[in-house]
């Protein structure tokens, strides 16, 4: 009896003591979060003014701002996002509706999985290989084509669950009344998707907005105001990665300017697609 | 007009191959009762390995109601699914035999399933309204096949949401979504819906099952009001429904057509054993 | 009549349709075999650019520490080294926090609580990575060497064999910063997993091991855990191929020197860091050609560890399929 209490009690106190850890993790993962967030706005909120929006990136030792940066950041991601978009949601549709029965289908949705994660460095050293080398110089196109491929796999995956959760008797009601299969697709399926779709493409921009690894090969960078396609661009991180590399305070406080900038864009993004997700949850 | 040539439907549909049975009913269309429209002969169906129907053969009467009836996996959705060929949708479903339309056989190379479906309709148990307003989901089947001026397409939206007892609850929310209406309105729009293209034949597969009792009783009003100008085909797993609103009613178990004639008939004085076990209840 | 014409435009109709169907199914198929092409194209590329590397070291390459662009003397070991040091030690933090923080959200957490903190931590995956880097040379780095690293390397550094892992001056940066950094990086993902797999645990499952009077950590430990040992698994996997790849936070905080030590507080590079610190300065066809063998051994480790990870998810998902 004695024995069966004690034990009850042992098995009690682990009980509490890796509960009590589970807790501890949990406030370890926020205190990395709320630390970091805590750094971006002390260091970013002080630099962050007009100028910034409204002068191109200075010299060393002079006052200046992100303005091309920022503008070359929104060409190259819009190029990513003008490539990568309708080429995932083409993908996922054969995925989900004309390639069902196909036997190309799981090894398209592995390799895209695998994709997915893949090294977006390596991304950028494929674009340089292929483009780059190929133009003989860097431009914005190389830029806005490596942010496609990273933007590709993110649609086709968001996109295809999203028209998986629309339920097959759909498309047989449009069938049934005679439409052919575009139609049933672009009509019916597409539109009851819609907003899963655009939240996959919000995530996708929310993921390509961040990316600096594979613009050091392909857009490169540029002191200059160029909205050239075929030169080198200014784009946010990898003038922050510059910056924050060099030993000049005033290119440091842009570049914490431009961290700040960045990171509130891709929040934004994240909490508008996340507000979508949860639009479509309840509305089912 | 004294001779009667090869036929000619309203949406294309040539019954030039049809059998003389069906040419003969063609002579005789305007006054017998029991001219057959759906004439099925020896007709299997196969799930990929696993065969679903069994040698059917039946004559579904013009302008009347035939009821399916049967213990679930009996295969009367399968057959209601054969008449528009929507099975199609999915690949490893096929089905071998004849199936003739007003002599026409609906398998025939010529013959594409898109036009079939013009002129064979189909209602699902669970209601499917498009993620479009109320008008556009009666539009939708109708832009399939004509092509009309806005106020001859407000008629028709009229006419097929009066026909199917919806319009005086919807005339006011045209321009909602359908998706926003209650579960029967919702059911009695895709009637409407499936009406609207002016089919010939209705397939309702358990169109009130997953309605409440009210809603019930108007979709079965409806489908007594409906039977004087098509042919219903209605697919019920409730007794008491196939008795109230059908002519004439099938039975079916395990893929096989056990019994076949007008409903009071096989209601009062079932010929076989198993299909008086089914309707008195004393079946699994 | 109108019938006829009706009848005319719906044949148009059906042509059309047939045809914009074909020319559809045939587009999306395309860009289906596109997402194939650009993974095989991403390993031909990398195949092709590398060869001069791969004639001149051979096999060597592999495992020789040289980086030397003025001799023109190149191998992988150093950044490889480096790559698979920083990812152990991000799984090593990475995987019980993780677990911790699955385990919160989907038992203990009220329901009110679950959500937010379950956004929060995946807010951490949605900061850019540069950020990561920046936050960590220029916040944590010091900070660390102020505080923290001298205590280690008083206490730790005296140990026998763990020892001469923590020895080393104080410099905030280094391998060991790397791994923290990855760590904090890759928990969104692998607690995302297990908290998604923990929740698909049949309840039935969970309620008859309560039922026998289980505690709460036996029910996580003893069923739920075995039951999602496969996509755990997987998710983890799903983490440590984000930490092998992981380029900007590292390239800031690791300190880029090419040599070994074995000292984790040391400073040291991983193939990605090295890739974006040399890839657009490099000088010579063979110093380029390296670094691109470097690409293809990391694209090589990436494309095994997440297609393991992808079989590991698909393992339980099929389980899911049979046995729900």
């Amino acid at each position: 009896m004695r024995a069966a209490v004690d034990l009850f009690v042992r098995r009690r106190m682990v009980n509490a003591l890796n509960l009590g850890l589970a807790v501890a993790a949990t406030l370890f993962g926020l205190f990395w979060l709320v630390w970091l967030l805590w750094t971006l706005l002390a260091n970013g909120l002080p630099w962050l003014n007009l100028t910034v929006f409204t002068q191109i990136t200075p010299p060393p030792g002079s006052a200046g701002g992100l303005r091309n940066a920022i503008v070359g950041s929104l060409m190259v991601t819009a190029i990513g996002v003008a490539l990568g978009t309708p080429l995932g949601i083409l993908a996922a549709t054969y995925l989900s509706e004309f390639g069902r029965a196909s036997r190309l289908t799981p090894v398209v949705r592995f390799v895209n999985d695998i994709l997915l994660s893949a090294p977006s460095i390596i991304l950028g050293v494929f674009v340089y290989e292929v483009v780059v080398l190929r133009m003989g110089h860097f431009s914005a196109l190389a830029g806005g084509l490596a942010l496609a491929l990273i933007m590709l796999p993110v649609v086709v995956r968001t996109t295809e669950d999203m028209l998986r959760l629309v339920p097959d008797r759909m498309r047989e009601a449009a069938a049934a009344l005679g439409a052919p299969r575009w139609k049933v697709v672009t009509l019916v399926v597409y539109r009851a998707a819609r907003a899963g779709i655009v939240t996959g493409i919000l995530l996708g921009l929310a993921r390509i907005s961040g990316e600096t690894a594979p613009l050091l090969f392909t857009a490169l960078n540029n002191q200059f105001d160029s909205t050239s396609l075929d030169k080198p661009i200014a784009n946010l991180p990898v003038v922050i990665f510059q910056f924050a590399m060099s030993p000049y305070a005033d290119w440091h406080h842009l570049a914490w300017a431009g961290a700040l900038l960045i990171t509130l864009a891709i929040l934004l993004l994240n909490i508008l697609a996340r507000l979508l997700l949860r639009a479509i949850r309840s509305g089912r | 007009m004294t001779e009667i040539p090869t036929l000619t439907y309203p949406n294309g549909l040539h019954a030039t191959q049809g059998s003389q049975r069906g040419a003969l009913h063609g002579l005789t269309r305007p006054t017998a009762v029991s001219d057959t429209k759906i004439a099925v002969r020896e007709l299997d169906f196969h799930y990929g390995g696993y065969q679903a129907l069994k040698g059917i053969s039946l004559d579904i009467p013009a302008r009347q109601v035939t009821a399916f009836i049967g213990p679930s996996g009996c295969g009367k959705s399968t057959l209601l699914r054969v008449f528009n060929r929507i099975y199609e949708l999915y690949p490893g479903q096929r089905a071998s035999g004849s199936v003739q339309l007003d002599g026409g056989d609906i398998f025939a190379r010529e013959q594409h399933p898109n036009q079939l479906r013009a002129k064979v309709g189909m209602v699902f148990q669970q209601p499917t309204p498009f993620p479009m307003t109320v008008y556009d989901n009666i539009a939708f089947g109708v832009r399939m096949y004509e092509r009309l001026s806005r106020a001859r397409m407000a008629e028709r939206v009229e006419w097929a949401l009066r026909k199917a007892a919806l319009w005086d609850e919807v005339k006011d929310k045209l321009r909602q979504t359908g998706t926003a209406l209650s579960g029967g309105q919702q059911q009695r729009l895709c009637i409407a819906r499936a009406i609207a293209v002016k089919p010939e034949v209705l397939l309702l597969d358990e169109p009130a099952s997953a309605l409440d009792p009210v809603s019930t009783l108007k979709i079965e009003e409806l489908i007594t009001e409906l039977k004087r100008d098509y042919t219903i085909a209605v697919v019920t797993h409730n007794m008491q429904q196939a008795a109230r609103v059908s002519d004439y009613t099938a039975f079916m178990y395990l893929g096989e057509l056990i019994e076949f004639g007008d409903t009071r008939t096989l209601f009062t004085q079932p010929a076989q054993q198993a299909t008086e076990d089914y309707i008195t209840g004393r079946f699994g | 009549m109108s019938l006829v014409s009706t009848t005319e435009h719906t044949r148009l109709l059906l042509r059309r349709g047939l045809r914009i169907d074909g020319l559809f199914h045939g587009l999306s198929a395309a860009a289906a075999v596109l997402v194939l092409l650009v993974v095989f194209g991403v390993l031909a590329a990398l195949l092709l650019g590398a060869l001069p590397a791969l004639q001149r070291f051979g096999f060597g390459f592999l495992i020789s520490d040289a980086w030397n662009p003025v001799t023109d003397d190149f191998g992988a070991l150093v950044a490889v080294f480096g790559t698979l040091v920083t990812s152990a030690i991000a799984l090593c933090i990475a995987v019980p926090i993780s677990f911790g923080i699955a385990l919160f959200i989907t038992q203990l957490a009220p329901a009110w609580l679950k959500q937010p903190v379950a956004t929060a931590v995946e807010l951490l995956a949605a900061i850019p990575s540069i950020i990561y880097g920046m936050w960590g040379l220029f916040v944590f780095a010091p900070r660390f060497a102020g505080h923290v690293q001298p205590w280690i390397t008083d206490h730790l550094g005296q140990w026998p064999l763990l020892g001469p892992l923590f020895q080393g001056p104080p410099m905030g940066i280094g391998m060991f910063t790397a791994g923290l950094i990855l760590a904090i990086m890759v928990i969104p993902f692998i607690a995302a997993v297990m908290r998604d797999v923990f929740d698909i645990v049949p309840a039935v499952l969970k309620e008859s091991a309560y039922g026998l009077g289980a505690t709460t950590w036996e029910v996580v430990w003893q069923v739920v855990l075995p039951y999602t040992r496969s996509a755990v698994i997987g998710g983890v996997m799903l983490g440590l191929g984000r930490a092998l790849g992981e380029t900007m936070a590292v390239t800031f905080v690791i300190g880029n020197a090419q040599r070994l030590d074995a000292s984790l507080f040391m400073p040291g590079s991983t193939i990605a860091s090295t890739l974006a610190n040399e890839f657009t300065e490099a000088t010579g066809e063979l110093h380029t050609a390296s670094l691109i063998a470097l690409g293809l051994i990391l694209f090589l480790i990436t494309f095994v560890v997440l297609a393991l990870a992808r079989l590991m998810l698909l393992r339980l998902a099929s389980r899911q399929g049979t046995v729900g």
